[in-house]
């Protein structure tokens, strides 16, 4: 592990290792590069909103048809109310792909943005 | 229950706990080292000790006691509490560590320039620390009445003292072994004696003593208002938890944020299966714990009660001994986050003035913990995620995604989340639990959505206040550092 030596901890810390030749620089230097850096942004927002919203929609229609869904309330998997098993355990399957599809789509979106701003 | 062995399994951890602080004192000699762990811990290590910073009492002891009192409207809380991962992943976990600030305060201060700002959100972070820091307290002080029959304050003030230990002795550094291990103590703590307990009762086959479906008491089922209140705390309240989020300055780089947070989500997962459990057994066959109040205490006398013998002391002394584990981790993660406010804010941002501040952080919250009472461990850990997402939660999201966010904005929209929110807690606690109406019980559905607002009408009403560096702090924030080639 290499440590980094802090000796004035204000509020700005040292970048991560590695960060020599900023991408940020050609972000700020020029029109284009604040453009790309808009429209990552733009796309990283639009990809959470669309994750989160995908996220809670299910989880609505999972909560409806527990309480509305006829024959729910008398349901049994093993022995194990449907309600219990629906709630205490499938909830997380679903919270862990939509984690997972999240992290390859914005590590997608940030490869776009590189392929740009080393194109030019 | 056998009073010695809980003691003797209070006594492990808390020696365990201040060894792997002592042994990171020999390791940790800069101030960076002290707030950050210097930044070099890697996903694995980081995850679990995220996952054993997050599972506090309300966690451990919390969620199977309310499962026990009400059955499948308890079964969202843990949904919640991992649900809140989920959007800290998606809206918050790689543009915060690429910040490069350490503290949210520090955050706020580069993404605004304004020292004001900063003032505010250091008291408003502090002001969650401390609401977060009691109900650990409590549910420490419920541990050691309900195993050892020594009074409360033993309990709270035992925590107190061991947390400020490690944190002076060792700070983040030695934080990040200590909560590591103990995510996984409090799910061996959980896990072992929930499967030997299903186990005997598979075993002699004893009929349960209740149905599953039944409350044990006459708790009414809640509506749908209180379903939607709770999840949008829980889901709004975690990505403003500053002890979640100091851990996330930890990882290496922005895509090893959200590596780790993935891990954390897969940890939670398989944690609260257990709890699930125990509420699930408790409410079959040890239902008259919820009818003498002692909910809260399931976890802890189940093995005790469906065992009994050697084999239930052991296993009681393992949940004693994971439940001391939750309340020191999620405690001393508070402590040291608070400390580092604290200490920039107050002392200069030095070693010493964080050791300082430190025991600060640490004895107000028992001030407290001594005048309340506690109520439900998962339903008082609700409201302070109700305040933080009113609070932290819309200036962090605003920051990091809206060039619009203003000074001014942000502060009064933390202002009126915290005095929308914090009326309705002061409100709710003086007509008791129970009577107090639901919009004022489960306030984040209409608080959260107001500080939201105010900060966006606020913002775009002193446009000109907009800092000259938002476009320099943004594309520091979303642009991915290089690949790195070295390590990892």
């Amino acid at each position: 592990m290499t440590r980094v030596r802090v000796t004035a901890p204000r509020q700005s810390a040292p970048l991560a290792p590695g960060r020599v030749t900023s991408p940020r620089e050609i972000a700020e230097d020029s029109d284009s590069g604040r453009l790309f850096v808009r429209s990552l942004i733009r796309s990283q927002l639009r990809l959470a909103l669309v994750v989160a919203c995908g996220f809670l929609v299910i989880l609505a229609v999972f909560a409806l048809i527990l309480v509305y869904g006829p024959g729910v309330a008398e349901t049994r998997i093993a022995g194990v109310p449907l309600d219990w098993l629906a709630l205490g355990v499938g909830v997380y399957p679903v919270i862990g792909l939509s984690a997972w599809l999240y992290n390859r789509a914005a590590a997608r979106n940030e490869a776009r943005y590189r392929d740009l701003v080393e194109d030019k | 229950m056998n009073p010695v062995v809980s003691l003797v399994a209070f006594l492990a951890v808390s020696i365990t706990t201040a060894v792997i602080g002592f042994y990171g004192l020999r390791i940790s000699r800069t101030t960076g080292d002290f707030y950050v762990a210097s930044r070099t811990v890697p996903p694995w290590w980081n995850a679990s000790a995220i996952g054993g910073e997050y599972l506090s009492a309300a966690s451990f002891l919390g969620v199977a006691g309310l499962i026990l009192l009400s059955g499948t409207d308890a079964l969202w809380f843990p949904v919640g509490y991992t649900a809140g991962y989920l959007m800290l992943l998606l809206f918050v976990a790689a543009p915060l560590r690429r910040s490069g600030a350490y503290t949210i305060p520090d955050f706020t201060q580069a993404r605004l320039d304004s020292a004001l700002v900063r003032r505010v959100t250091s008291l408003v972070v502090v002001a969650v620390g401390w609401l977060y820091i009691v109900p650990q307290l409590h549910g420490a002080a419920l541990t050691i009445r309900i195993t050892t029959g020594l009074p409360s304050w033993v309990g709270s003030t035992a925590v107190v003292v061991v947390v400020c230990l490690t944190v002076v002795a060792g700070g983040m550094r030695s934080i990040t072994f200590v909560q590591a291990f103990q995510y996984w103590l409090k799910l061996t703590a959980l896990a072992v004696p929930v499967v030997f307990v299903l186990l005997v009762l598979a075993g002699n086959g004893s009929a349960p003593q209740a149905p599953l479906t039944v409350n044990p008491t006459s708790q009414a089922a809640a509506g749908a208002y209180q379903h939607i209140s709770l999840l949008v705390a829980l889901l709004f309240g975690t990505l403003g938890l500053p002890h979640v989020l100091v851990r996330f300055y930890t990882n290496p780089d922005g895509q090893s944020a959200r590596r780790t947070t993935l891990i954390v989500l897969g940890l939670l997962s398989v944690f609260y299966l257990f709890p699930t459990l125990s509420g699930a057994l408790g409410r079959m066959y040890a239902p008259e714990l919820a009818q003498s109040g002692q909910a809260d205490a399931l976890v802890l006398l189940l093995p005790g009660r469906l065992i009994g013998g050697t084999a239930g002391d052991v296993l009681s002394a393992l949940v004693v001994a994971g439940a001391f584990a939750a309340f020191l981790s999620t405690t001393s993660g508070l402590v040291v986050s608070l400390s580092g406010v604290i200490s920039q804010d107050l002392f200069g941002g030095s070693v010493k003035g964080f050791r300082l501040a430190a025991v600060l952080a640490a004895v107000v919250p028992l001030g407290f913990a001594f005048m309340t009472d506690s109520l439900a461990l998962a339903g008082s850990v609700g409201l302070v995620f109700a305040f933080t997402a009113s609070t932290i939660c819309p200036v962090l999201l605003l920051g990091i995604w809206w060039r619009g966010l203003t000074d001014a904005g942000a502060i009064a929209g933390m202002l009126t989340g915290a005095l929308l929110c914090g009326g309705a807690m002061v409100a709710g606690t003086v007509m008791g639990g129970g009577s107090a109406p639901a919009w004022l019980a489960q306030p984040a559905a209409w608080t959260v959505p107001a500080a939201f607002a105010v900060t966006v009408a606020v913002s775009v009403m002193t446009k000109g206040r907009v800092p000259s560096s938002v476009d320099r702090i943004m594309s520091r924030l979303h642009v991915p550092e290089r690949p790195v080639v070295t390590e990892r």
